[in-house]
């Protein structure tokens, strides 16, 4: 146990004291002290004991001792902004130790191990889930591992190249471009040169005039073809190359086991898709070639000034480090005005949003006044940020093109006196110093943006590595495993001593055992977060089971082609989902390539035909997100049909608490009916109608089997079925009158 | 489908808020070491908690003395619990620091930026904390136009209850991050 070994010595010491003979068990770290300031407090199980100290100045005070055997369970009450590990001694609660949010995750932990060991089973080893970077410490939180303070920049970078492998000509034809295109840019002030030296000073060579003109507007053509070339080419390799980032990502996400799912929020995983992968492409596409071509321009400047004149480029070389921190210091101001107004901005979409989606409620109340108030307020307060973030860009853009140009004032001076020291054609002339003056323009634009390039890698490198994570993350060795497939199953399901839990050592189902026989019907019974959905769930083999067996036809579904077996299994979910699209098409999801007549008779059968043929554009209606709204009635019933064209032989029913009409709901019933009609159904029951027709019911409490029988023998019984239905006659009678 | 053939049901009289008169409560040590609270001598909550009816906006105002367990039930509002006697607020103030853990800032001494992730030192009421936090904007709650709640990328809650009241410093740290 890794903790142990961080134990500072006085705690150790004061537990070889207290505790002579029993070893260190389990001991863990609290960031608040006992007067609940920041402090640190440690809890140790040594021997048979419970201990807490206080570490207060570098000394380490007991408070607590207790004999294990005294405490009969564990217990965490949650506070406002943190929670208290208890024990409960002779039915009542002691406080043991309290700690902040930030551990909320390592108590949990430590509850678990403590309760083991008053149980008397060993201690259970479990990981401290990683919150921190393992090599600053800077908090991370638990969606990600990447650390942008420590993450490769490098190693990341050359992983990012290797999206690029087959695009390589493409790659080389960017950097010769980028060459050519830096080597025009040179020539401009090189002419300009020979202009003021050969012809405009000395008055004569006026036939070469027309010819230095015309190679000026050439060079300048010719550098501008060049870079459109480079850019369009580098816009195209950029969207490409994320566009193979963003396939892979999502080949990957589908085939994620559902614990990744889990343990990652979904805004996590959808930023990934879409802002990573997003800032990959801003930056292979503009930030990648902007940065190469800024830096090969300061390059090829510099040459040009030394080879000008070494000393004067001295001079203004020398400074240029002092302005470009100047410049990135004010840059930073305007940037945080800008901020400031971009998320005034998106509150202020926040409220009209929130008002305007809401109007009818608005009306109903009639707060029209106050809403139009409270948009005054933020409108207000956005016009506020929107002044201070252009008047700040107003006041440091020109203050920013001083400091960019005061370089040239040195320029003008030192460079004058050597104009004017030096002899008439020879030393350093005028077209000496306006080529001088030229390139240092060329110089000073893009060495202000550099000096922000380094932020701008970053960036973009830590959303290069929050993709990676994904990709990197390990996938569900189930889901690619080949397995046997059964012929014309008969859909007989057992489940013989199945635990399982969806974190270690917290089963949610315990020892269950039961079967269902062929084309039956079983019913899951139980209060809420007894364990109904995660039946479901392992039935579906969307989890893994850790021990025991679930057979169909009498073979274990481990053992069976992950999708042949899921093809098998229909399912009828609470929240009827449909998905972005026509109705016919979603019938048809779980049989593509379905006949329409096959598709009308499944909708006939779910009594969903008549409503749909009812829709202006009958089956083509489009559905989902931004099509045709369905009542909740027409859903379910669209799910109904779907299942019913699937045809599968094991059927899973969550049924829908949802209002509808009573004659809706007869119409639910009668297509649930003729659904479930001789397939193996397991139903998660709500309805009175439900467990009478069920040829079974399982009743769960606590993960395990409390009962098992048909409806007529448990209410008979007295027991747990009997007392939850007289609370489903009880709400279902209100449901009926208010219905 | 339901059994529709049912009656209706006989009203209970709707649940009525009941406010307590502090000189009806007395609360005390339990020989268990919790909160012990007797209510016009008709009963005695052991284990009592008390919960602030709106913790931000008015700590100390109303005050509800809520039973042990996780649902426990509510046993009565305290309009003003300053009013009860000196021993009883002794028990009640000692249980409202027990319960809310969320910190005030008073000063802030450091920021630093790493790419979006602002680490920052605060002195709080409850001492001096490290904080990290991520997307500040996002995770940041205006209270009124000078009272910001600032979350944490652990959860943990820090609460400004005056930007205008910090010292120079402070707010110009703070202008950083906000």
């Amino acid at each position: 146990m890794a903790e142990v070994l961080q134990i500072p010595q006085t705690v150790q010491d004061l537990v070889q004291r207290s505790v002579p003979n029993g070893g260190i068990r389990l001991a863990a770290a609290s960031d608040l002290g006992a007067d609940r300031r920041y402090g640190e407090q440690w809890i140790l199980l040594a021997g048979d004991r419970v201990l807490v100290c206080e570490l207060e100045g570098g000394q380490a005070n007991l408070l607590i001792d207790l004999p294990l055997h005294d405490i009969s369970e564990f217990q965490i009450e949650n506070l406002v902004g943190g929670a208290v590990l208890q024990a409960v001694v002779d039915g009542h609660r002691t406080d043991l130790i309290p700690y902040t949010n930030a551990l909320a995750k390592r108590f949990a932990n430590v509850r678990v191990q403590l309760d083991a060991a008053a149980k008397g089973k060993p201690v259970p080893e479990i990981a401290e889930p990683h919150m921190r970077c393992p090599k600053c410490g800077l908090v991370l939180g638990e969606e990600t591992r990447v650390c942008p303070r420590c993450v490769e920049r490098g190693a990341v970078l050359r992983r990012l190249l290797t999206y690029t492998k087959p695009y390589r000509a493409g790659l080389v034809v960017i950097g010769l471009l980028m060459l050519a295109a830096t080597g025009f840019g040179l020539v401009p002030p090189a002419l300009t040169r020979v202009l003021v030296d050969k012809v405009l000073v000395p008055k004569a060579n006026a036939h070469l005039l027309p010819w230095l003109v015309l190679a000026l507007a050439g060079s300048s053509i010719l550098g501008t073809v060049l870079t459109v070339w480079r850019g369009r080419l580098a816009a195209w390799l950029g969207g490409r190359i994320s566009f193979d980032i963003r396939a892979q990502l999502y080949h990957r996400l589908q085939w994620l086991s559902l614990r990744y799912y889990d343990r990652h929020p979904m805004g996590a995983i959808v930023s990934r898709l879409t802002q990573d992968s997003g800032g990959i492409q801003d930056f292979l596409a503009f930030g990648l070639p902007w940065i190469a071509g800024n830096g090969l321009i300061v390059v090829g400047v510099a040459i040009a000034l030394v080879v000008l004149n070494w000393k004067l480029a001295l001079l203004v070389l020398i400074p240029t480090p002092v302005v470009s921190l100047l410049i990135r210091l004010l840059w930073r101001r305007v940037h945080r005005a800008f901020h400031r107004f971009w998320h005034g901005w998106s509150r202020f979409h926040t409220i009209v949003n929130d008002s305007l989606a809401r109007v009818k409620i608005i009306k109903a109340f009639t707060r029209e006044n106050q809403e139009i108030e409270r948009f005054r307020l933020r409108n207000a307060d956005l016009f506020r940020a929107s002044v201070a973030a252009e008047q700040t860009f107003a006041t440091f853009f020109p203050i920013i093109g001083l400091a960019v140009g005061s370089g040239s004032l040195l320029v003008w001076y030192f460079g004058g006196r050597l104009v004017l020291s030096a002899p008439t054609g020879a030393g350093f002339t005028l077209g000496d110093l306006m080529a001088f003056l030229g390139y240092l323009a060329m110089l000073y634009g893009p060495l202000n943006f550099l000096a922000q390039s380094a932020q701008w890698v970053s960036r973009a490198m830590t959303a290069a590595e929050r993709v990676f994570e994904v990709l990197d993350a390990e996938a569900d060795v189930e889901e690619a495993s080949a397995g046997i497939v059964l012929d014309r199953p008969r859909g007989e399901v057992e489940f013989r001593n199945v635990t399982f839990g969806y974190q270690r050592g917290q089963p949610v189902l315990k020892d269950l055992s039961f079967s269902v026989p062929a084309g039956t019907m079983l019913g899951l019974v139980g209060r809420s977060g007894v364990g109904k959905t995660t039946v479901i769930n392992v039935l579906c083999r969307f989890y893994p089971i850790d021990e025991g067996q679930i057979l169909l036809d009498g073979v274990d579904i481990r053992d069976l082609d992950l999708s042949a077996y899921r093809s098998l299994i229909g399912v009828v979910f609470q929240e009827p989902f449909l998905f972005s699209g026509t109705i016919a098409e979603n019938i048809a999801y779980g049989r593509p390539g379905a006949s329409l007549e096959e598709i009308m008779a499944a909708a006939k059968a779910a009594n969903a035909h008549d409503f749909i043929l009812r829709k202006p554009d009958g089956y083509d209606e489009q559905v989902g997100e931004r099509g045709s709204r369905l009542s909740a009635g027409e859903k379910q019933r669209l799910c109904i049909a779907r299942a019913i064209l699937h045809d599968p032989v094991i059927l899973v029913l969550d049924e829908a608490t949802a209002n509808v009409d009573l004659e809706t709901e007869e119409q639910i019933q009668e297509a649930l009916v003729r659904l479930v009609e001789g397939r193996t159904t397991f139903a998660i029951a709500h309805r009175l109608s439900t467990l009478r027709n069920a040829d079974q019911l399982l009743v769960l409490e606590d993960g395990k089997r409390a009962e098992f029988g048909t409806h007529a023998e448990l209410a008979r019984n007295k027991g747990v079925y009997s007392r939850l239905l007289s609370i489903y006659r009880k709400t279902s009678r209100v449901r009926a009158v208010d219905g | 489908m339901g059994e529709r053939e049912g009656v209706p049901q006989t009203k209970a009289a709707p649940p009525a808020l009941r406010y307590l008169d502090p000189e009806e409560v007395r609360a005390f040590r339990g020989p268990d070491g919790s909160a012990y609270v007797t209510i016009r001598d008709e009963m005695t909550v052991i284990g009592a908690r008390f919960m602030r009816v709106c913790p931000l906006t008015d700590p100390d105002r109303y005050l509800a003395i809520v039973g042990p367990d996780p649902n426990g039930r509510d046993f009565g509002l305290l309009r003003n619990w300053c009013r009860l006697d000196a021993a009883s607020r002794e028990v009640v103030a000692a249980e409202l620091q027990r319960r809310y853990l969320h910190p005030t800032v008073k000063r802030i001494l450091s920021v630093k930026d790493y790419y979006g992730v602002a680490v920052c030192t605060f002195e709080t009421d409850r001492g001096v904390r490290e904080v990290t936090l991520r997307d500040v904007q996002d995770n940041a709650i205006y209270l009124g136009p000078s009272r910001v709640l600032l979350t944490d990328a652990e959860g943990n809650r820090f609460d400004i209850p005056d930007i205008a009241a910090l010292d120079p410093t402070s707010r110009a740290l703070l202008a950083e991050i906000l």
